[in-house]
């Protein structure tokens, strides 16, 4: 890993002419909310770097709410992601384990990740919710994306991550390498200033092994107490950066669509029978908690959950499951 | 499989050759694959109506037979009604083989204990066929099967046949009688009591509805087989049969491509089994 510099506005310029062989998101800041938009030269001042945290979690440029599955793929267009956290980029990790499993890969998830380059960007503040550091996950990337970013006034510096990194780095005619480790010695600072803010944050929120134990142990009561207030929106699981589940729907001619899809709706075990283990309410409320902090705790190496705190936000009840685990605590 | 176009999604077409009325509830559809079609016995596959819905199934033929598949197909929700409408020449969709199945050359040298139940007969019929074609290499295969009536059991000349296979017994049960009917009444799991079966060096296998699983193997356990001894063969709303789509999850195993096929052992620590 390395740093190279380069002004914003060359920054802006050189992804400017990448126009025309790439897509380019960048996260862009309106009176309501931080997502990503299309990269346009014109609002390149409305980017907003190191900001947590875009709306649109990173696995919905992967794994889109609906698409046919046996239709012809096309190559795509190559994609630059800028500006995704790195809860994001770790909750990667899980959905990589799961769509590029040897056995099953999915073709479609395998070239859009191919296609696709990631700037992420180290969150320089935190959001009400964020709680990265409880899961491990530090709140600026060292892996899984191809160069991570950071603002200093007029300047960018990057951090090269991967080869797919260098290569577009490569391709900008005016980034400079750094040699003068005075120069980065704000990225250190805002690191650290970044994770005393989580820590303060969340005092007394379990870390993610013990949070298994915790929800393993809980009885009915507590279930079903925060279950009153849960309507099965599937908001929690809309906007999780780690949950992938789907549904096959069948076409006429043989054709397949694979729709996102979530154990908090209704029906989602059901089987033909009218068996259905998650009819109840209180048992799909826990059948997400059960998932993330216990079972693919046991089946896959990757955390089920990166802390990004968005099922807080975008919950209609209200129900904060950090709540819930301080409760068990 | 690694191959860059590979599709795991696309469905391969089969030709429905023949339809078979097992019981007023139960069909056998005879299909031919469009390619030869290999399968491990006790895995399953996604059969699909075109523009209906798929839905999985464990094949019920031989899995030594790679040109010609049966599928046993119980009457029980959207797809299965409308599969059961379908004629001979109707084109169908197959995805798999998915999942694993029964560990048969594990059971070489032992005694392989069979209770089945209901449709669980049809991916017991499959392992029946692999059984049967490795019998030198067992010491005995007793087959236990209930239905609800005389009339639910499926594939009746099978049991004829089987008993004059050497090495092979098989018992039927109904829970209900009818005028016709002069054998044992009551659940499969009373067979059990009958039979004569060395625990030691055997193992049991155990398919069919729910409830059936779950007294049978509580009287597997109280017969003296291990947990590990015992074979189930789980069922779960398996949409997508690749581990991905999270409908089939149990606890943390995808019942399509861990099992379908679990030792006692392998999934007891989970309360929610028998759901």
């Amino acid at each position: 890993m390395y740093y190279i510099s380069i002004t914003k506005e060359d920054w802006h310029r050189s992804l400017e002419k990448l126009l025309t062989s790439h897509d380019i998101f960048v996260p862009v800041k309106d009176e309501f909310s931080l997502d990503y938009e299309p990269f346009r030269l014109s609002q390149a001042e409305n980017i907003a770097y190191n900001t947590p945290k875009p709306a649109t979690p990173l696995k919905n440029f992967f794994l889109p709410v609906r698409e046919n599955v046996t239709s012809v793929m096309s190559n795509g267009r190559q994609r630059i992601i800028i500006g995704a956290p790195n809860c994001d980029i770790e909750a990667l990790k899980l959905l990589d384990e799961i769509y590029l499993d040897e056995a099953f890969t999915d073709p479609f998830y395998r070239n859009r990740r191919k296609s696709t380059l990631l700037v992420s960007s180290d969150c320089f503040s935190v959001n009400d919710h964020c709680h990265c550091t409880s899961y491990g996950v530090k709140p600026y990337t060292t892996e899984g994306a191809d160069i991570a970013l950071l603002s200093e006034g007029d300047y960018l510096f990057l951090r090269i991550i991967s080869d797919k990194g260098e290569e577009l780095i490569r391709q900008l005619s005016s980034a400079a390498g750094v040699n003068d480790p005075e120069r980065l010695r704000f990225a250190d600072q805002r690191h650290s200033e970044t994770e005393a803010l989580l820590a303060e944050l969340n005092r007394g929120l379990p870390d993610y092994r013990a949070t298994g134990e915790i929800v393993r142990k809980a009885g009915d009561n507590v279930w079903v107490k925060y279950a009153s207030k849960c309507v099965s929106c599937g908001a929690c699981t809309t906007i999780c950066p780690t949950c992938s589940c789907f549904l096959l729907i069948d076409k006429p001619g043989f054709e397949k669509v694979k729709q996102m899809d979530a154990c908090q709706y209704p029906g989602f075990e059901r089987v033909a029978g009218g068996e259905d283990a998650l009819f109840e309410l209180p048992h799909r409320f826990r059948n997400r908690y059960m998932c993330k902090y216990v079972w693919r705790p046991q089946k896959f190496n990757s955390l089920a959950c990166t802390g990004c705190g968005r099922c807080i936000e975008a919950c209609l009840g209200r129900i904060s499951k950090n709540e819930l685990f301080m409760e068990l605590t | 499989m690694a191959s860059d176009n590979y599709n795991i999604y696309e469905p391969l077409r089969a030709t429905l050759e023949e339809v078979i009325e097992e019981s007023t509830l139960i069909k056998t559809f005879v299909l031919i694959p469009d390619e030869e079609f290999v399968f491990k016995t006790g895995q399953f596959i996604e059969l699909a109506v075109d523009g209906v819905g798929e839905a999985p199934f464990t094949p019920s033929s031989s899995p030594l037979v790679s040109d010609r598949l049966e599928v046993t197909v119980m009457k029980t929700g959207y797809v299965t009604g409308i599969m059961h409408e379908l004629k001979p020449g109707a084109v169908m969709g197959i995805r798999g083989p998915y999942g694993r199945g029964y560990p048969v050359s594990e059971f070489r040298g032992k005694e392989v204990l069979i209770l089945g139940g209901g449709c669980g007969l049809a991916p017991i019929r499959s392992l029946l066929f692999t059984l049967e074609h490795m019998k030198d290499e067992l010491e005995k295969v007793i087959l236990c099967y209930g239905s609800k009536t005389p009339a639910d059991c499926i594939y009746k000349p099978l049991f004829t046949r089987l008993n004059s296979i050497d090495k092979f017994e098989a018992y039927r049960t109904v829970d209900v009688t009818d005028d016709d009917w002069d054998g044992p009444v009551g659940v499969a799991t009373a067979l059990l009591d009958q039979v004569k079966v060395n625990i030691e060096n055997s193992v049991a296998v155990v398919c069919g509805p729910p409830i059936m699983m779950k007294f049978g193997t509580i009287r597997l356990l109280e017969m003296g087989y291990r947990d590990e001894q015992i074979y189930l063969s789980m069922e779960k709303n398996m949409s997508c049969g690749l581990g991905k789509c999270g409908h089939c999850m149990m606890g943390e195993f995808f019942v399509c491509k861990d099992g379908p096929v679990f030792t006692y052992r392998e999934i007891k620590h989970n309360p929610e089994i028998w759901k």
